[in-house]
């Protein structure tokens, strides 16, 4: 079953939807930095990569096969002001498998936006994505990133040691992962939406 | 890479490369159901087993990343072929490398499994260079999470619902050991006594 969202898609404070050529100061205003890049597989981006990036990211609204990507922006909806980005990405289209990612501007971190915004992710990888489990990684060292899918419910499946070289480094990597059955049976889950 | 270190030999066992000849042997426990229900490829009659031998004939050496090494299991005693273990050479960069084994559920329970990966283990380690070792198995496959855990494994990986397997939702372990940390463990100290061995 394909997906194709009904965009924009709100939440109490946030507004998720397709990029637009406009975002490029916005994107490259956080992901320049080092701060953010040092968890992620990229290195820290310069305009020009920006740029591109978001030009990809435009069409990346709908998923018909596997690894299809969705990547969304995330705007404050009372500023307005673009704060970071999620994705979901379709890792098997026979075993209803997805995975999940978040990069937000740290001037915006510390406010619950990362939790509200993977929330409607899980939604609709649940909801209209008929996923059966989600999954998500981050490294070991990324407390923000584990603890936001541990606030989630997302269960640590697995604690790689060594196991690839990431810029240079050997690097550790926690999966998280949570299943339909489990997302839809807690409070915050979409059931009640 | 010479096949030097081939074949080798450990107290009960002999690991060598498999030969045309071992049709019978490798029939003769790889067809079994027990065995069919947690590997990947299917090798349910005498023409798929030979398929299989035929692409296991062929992983005699570790030269590139991808290639593998598979090796007979023959009991010293009697020449009997009792299992195979393999050594997959996943990833340059990173040194990492995959064991998958296979034992005869009629010679399991007396630590030649055991054995047979310990010398593995020491292959990959000392002779290739491998920096981690790791294996999946299938959560319901106990005696293969009991043998791991033994062996002074790690558990790094209980993945859920993850996947399709044998038109089923799969659940996968995986286990992992560094080169240091083997080097560390299973030489030295305390493996529980043979008998007791999964």
């Amino acid at each position: 079953m394909a997906l194709y969202p009904d965009y924009p898609v709100l939440t109490e404070r946030l507004r998720l939807r397709p990029f637009t050529r406009g975002d490029v100061e916005a994107v490259y205003a956080y992901r320049r930095r080092e701060d953010v890049a040092v968890y992620l597989f990229d290195v820290a981006l310069s305009r020009e990569e920006c740029a591109l990036a978001v030009q990809q990211r435009i069409g990346q609204v709908a998923l018909e096969a596997n690894d299809d990507k969705i990547i969304l922006a995330v705007d404050e909806q009372a500023t307005g002001q673009l704060i970071g980005e999620v994705s979901l990405i379709w890792r098997s289209v026979e075993a209803r498998q997805c995975e999940l990612g978040w990069i937000f501007n740290p001037d915006h971190h510390g406010k619950g936006f990362a939790t509200e915004a993977a929330r409607a992710l899980l939604d609709l990888a649940f909801g209209p994505g008929d996923m059966h489990r989600a999954m998500a990684r981050c490294d070991a060292r990324n407390l923000a990133s584990s603890r936001l899918m541990e606030r989630l419910g997302m269960r640590r499946e697995a604690h790689f040691r060594e196991h690839s070289i990431v810029k240079g480094e050997w690097d550790e990597e926690f999966i998280y992962a949570i299943l339909r059955r489990e997302w839809q049976g807690r409070a915050d889950g979409g059931a009640g939406r | 890479m010479a096949n030097s270190i081939l074949p080798v030999q450990t107290d009960r066992l002999i690991l060598r490369t498999f030969e045309r000849g071992d049709i019978e042997g490798v029939s003769a426990y790889h067809a079994l159901p027990t065995v069919q229900r947690y590997v990947f490829s299917r090798t349910r009659d005498r023409s798929e087993v030979a398929a299989a031998l035929n692409i296991m004939r062929g992983h005699v050496s570790l030269q590139r990343p991808g290639d593998t090494l598979t090796l007979a299991m023959v009991r010293l005693g009697d020449q009997q072929i009792i299992g195979h273990v393999s050594l997959h050479w996943s990833d340059a960069t990173a040194g990492q490398g995959e064991i998958r084994f296979v034992i005869n559920p009629s010679y399991s329970g007396q630590g030649y499994a055991n054995e047979a990966i310990s010398a593995l283990l020491d292959l990959a380690f000392d002779h290739y260079r491998i920096h981690r070792i790791f294996t999946r198995c299938d959560g319901r496959n106990h005696h293969s999470i009991k043998l791991l855990q033994q062996m002074g494994m790690r558990l790094e990986a209980h993945y859920r619902e993850h996947a399709l397997f044998q038109g089923e939702w799969d659940e996968e372990l995986h286990f992992a050991v560094l080169d240091r940390e083997w080097q560390r463990s299973a030489k030295v100290k305390d493996l529980p006594p043979r008998h007791r061995v999964a």
